[in-house]
C-alpha cells in the first residue's frame, strides 16, 4: 500500500491566468456562482459555456484535465436526469412510453438543463484550483478574511494553521508511508478480510502517527515562540501578493460580462 | 490543564494535515462502490482532547482545505454544508472532552472510552453524516426535482459511508486514545 504524496489539483503550466492574483480569482468564481444561477435558459447557459470555453483556453489547462471531475459526478448527473425525464404511469401524453414508465419531454429538457448547469459551475469553478498553488490559496483567503479581523475574528492564526497543514501535508505522508512500510515487513496485512479486520490492521499504523503529531506539535510551537511568532495583527510577509492593475482590470471585466449574461439570458 | 494557544494553533494545523494525508488511503471498498476513510479521525481525536472550539476550528479548516484540493461546486450552500459545516460537526466530540480528561488523569480507560470516547465520535460522525443529508437535500431542491421523499432517502443512503467510516473511526479511536494518554503520562497535557 503506497501513499500517494502528490495532492491538490494545481496545473503548473505558465499561463495570463495562473499569473493572476489569488484574490482576483476568488472573486471571480464568486461572480461566476451568481451569473450560472441567474441564466434561467439554453441561450444563457451557452453564453456561460463560451465564458467558461475562453477561460479554459487562456489558462492552457489541457481539457482532459478540466472535465476530471465530472467523472465522479456520473451517478448524481443521471439520477438528476432520471428524476426530471421518467414519470411513472403519465396521465398526459409523454415523449416515450414503456409500459407504466413515460419519458415527459419537457422534463427531459429541464434536467438536461440542470445537468449543463453542474458540469459548468463544476469545471468553472476548479479552474480556480486548476491554476492556483494551494499556498496561493491560504494567501488569497487571509486576504479576503482580513477585514474580519475588526470582529476579533483570528485570520491571522486561522491563515498559520492552514499554511502548517499545507507545509506538512508531504512529511506526513511520507511519515505514514514509512510506517505502513514498516509494519508490512512485519506481516501486517492491510487488503485482506472485511472492514473490522482491515481496520484493526491500522491500529499499529495510527499510534505511532498520533504519537509523532502530538510531540511534533510541542516542538514546532516551541519553535514558534522561539522565534516570537505572535500571530494577529502586524504579522507581515517575505513575498507579499497584491491585486494589480491587470487584475481590477480583469475581474471589473469578466464580471460585467458574467452579470449581464445572468440578467438578460 | 491549561494548554498555550500557539500550541493549539500547531496542532490544529497538523490535524488537518493528518486528516488530508488520511483521506488519501482507503481503509475498505464498499460493497456498492463507495470508499471508507478516515479522515474523521485526527479531527475526532484533537476535540476529545483539546475541547470543541479547537475540534470545531480544526474541523471547519479541513473542510476549506478539502474544497481547495477537491473542489465540487454545486451550490454556495451545499459547498458550506459538505466542506466546513460537515467537518466543523466533527468537533462536537469535544463535548466529550472534560469526560476523557478527568477518566485518563484515573487511569480508567474502560471507562473513558464508553463515557467519553464512543460517544463523541458517534456525536461527530452524526453531526457531519446529518451536515451531507442536508446538502443532498439542498442539491435536489435547487435542481426542482419533485420526487417525493425519494430525495431525503437517496441522499441518507449516499452518504451512509459516513457512518461505516464512524465504525472505523469508534474502532481506531479506542485504541490510540488510551495510548497517547499513556505516552504522554495520562490526561491531556
Amino acid at each position: 500500500m503506497r501513499v500517494p504524496v502528490a495532492f491538490g489539483q494545481y496545473v503548473p503550466v505558465s499561463s495570463p491566468v495562473h499569473t493572476l492574483d489569488a484574490k482576483t480569482k476568488m472573486g471571480l468564481v464568486a461572480v461566476f456562482t451568481v451569473g450560472v444561477f441567474l441564466v434561467d435558459g439554453f441561450w444563457g447557459l451557452l453564453a456561460i459555456a463560451g465564458c467558461v470555453g475562453v477561460a479554459l483556453a487562456f489558462s492552457m489547462v489541457p481539457v482532459r484535465i478540466a472535465l476530471r471531475g465530472i467523472r465522479a459526478l456520473t451517478l448524481l448527473l443521471s439520477f438528476t436526469l432520471v428524476a426530471h425525464a421518467v414519470r411513472w404511469n403519465p396521465a398526459t401524453v409523454t415523449l416515450v412510453r414503456i409500459g407504466p414508465l413515460g419519458i415527459d419531454g419537457q422534463g427531459l429538457v429541464d434536467g438536461i438543463f440542470f445537468v449543463v448547469r453542474v458540469i459548468l459551475l463544476v469545471v468553472g469553478t476548479s479552474l480556480l484550483t486548476l491554476t492556483t498553488t494551494p499556498v496561493q490559496l491560504t494567501d488569497g483567503l487571509e486576504r479576503v478574511m482580513r477585514p474580519l479581523e475588526a470582529l476579533r475574528f483570528p485570520a491571522g492564526e486561522v491563515a498559520m494553521m492552514l499554511t502548517i497543514a499545507l507545509r506538512f501535508i508531504p512529511t506526513t505522508a511520507q511519515e505514514a508511508e514509512k510506517i505502513i512500510v514498516a509494519q508490512t515487513a512485519r506481516g501486517a496485512r492491510f487488503d485482506e478480510g472485511g472492514l473490522i479486520r482491515r481496520t484493526r490492521a491500522f491500529v499499529p499504523v495510527m499510534v505511532p502517527l498520533f504519537v509523532n503529531l502530538f510531540r511534533r506539535a510541542e516542538d514546532l510551537a516551541l519553535a514558534m515562540e522561539s522565534r516570537c511568532y505572535r500571530g494577529g495583527p502586524g504579522r507581515t510577509r517575505l513575498n507579499p501578493s497584491h491585486m494589480t492593475v491587470r487584475d481590477w482590470l480583469v475581474l471589473l471585466c469578466a464580471s460585467a460580462v458574467l452579470i449581464v449574461v445572468g440578467l438578460l439570458l | 490543564m491549561n494548554v498555550p494557544r500557539i500550541r493549539i494553533v500547531a496542532e490544529i494545523g497538523l490535524t488537518v494535515a493528518l486528516s488530508a494525508v488520511l483521506g488519501l488511503i482507503s481503509v475498505w471498498q464498499m460493497p456498492q462502490g463507495g470508499s471508507v476513510s478516515l479522515v474523521m479521525l485526527p479531527i475526532l481525536l484533537l476535540a476529545l482532547r483539546r475541547g470543541l472550539p479547537a475540534g470545531l476550528a480544526a474541523g471547519a479548516l479541513y473542510g476549506v482545505l478539502d474544497f481547495i484540493l477537491k473542489p465540487y461546486f454545486f451550490h454556495p450552500v451545499q459547498v458550506v454544508l459538505d466542506y466546513p459545516l460537515a467537518f466543523a460537526a466533527c468537533g462536537l466530540a469535544g463535548l466529550f472532552a472534560s469526560a476523557w480528561t478527568s477518566a485518563a488523569q484515573e487511569e480508567k480507560y474502560a471507562s473513558g472510552l464508553w463515557r467519553a470516547v464512543l460517544p463523541g465520535v458517534a456525536v461527530g460522525a452524526l453531526g457531519r453524516y446529518v451536515a451531507h443529508v442536508i446538502s443532498g437535500l439542498v442539491f435536489f431542491s435547487s435542481y426542482a426535482v419533485e420526487a417525493g421523499q425519494a430525495p431525503l432517502i437517496y441522499s441518507a443512503a449516499y452518504n451512509s459511508f459516513v457512518l461505516v467510516s464512524a465504525a472505523a473511526c469508534a474502532i481506531l479511536a479506542s485504541a490510540i486514545m488510551p495510548a497517547l494518554s499513556r505516552v504522554e503520562g495520562g490526561g491531556s497535557r
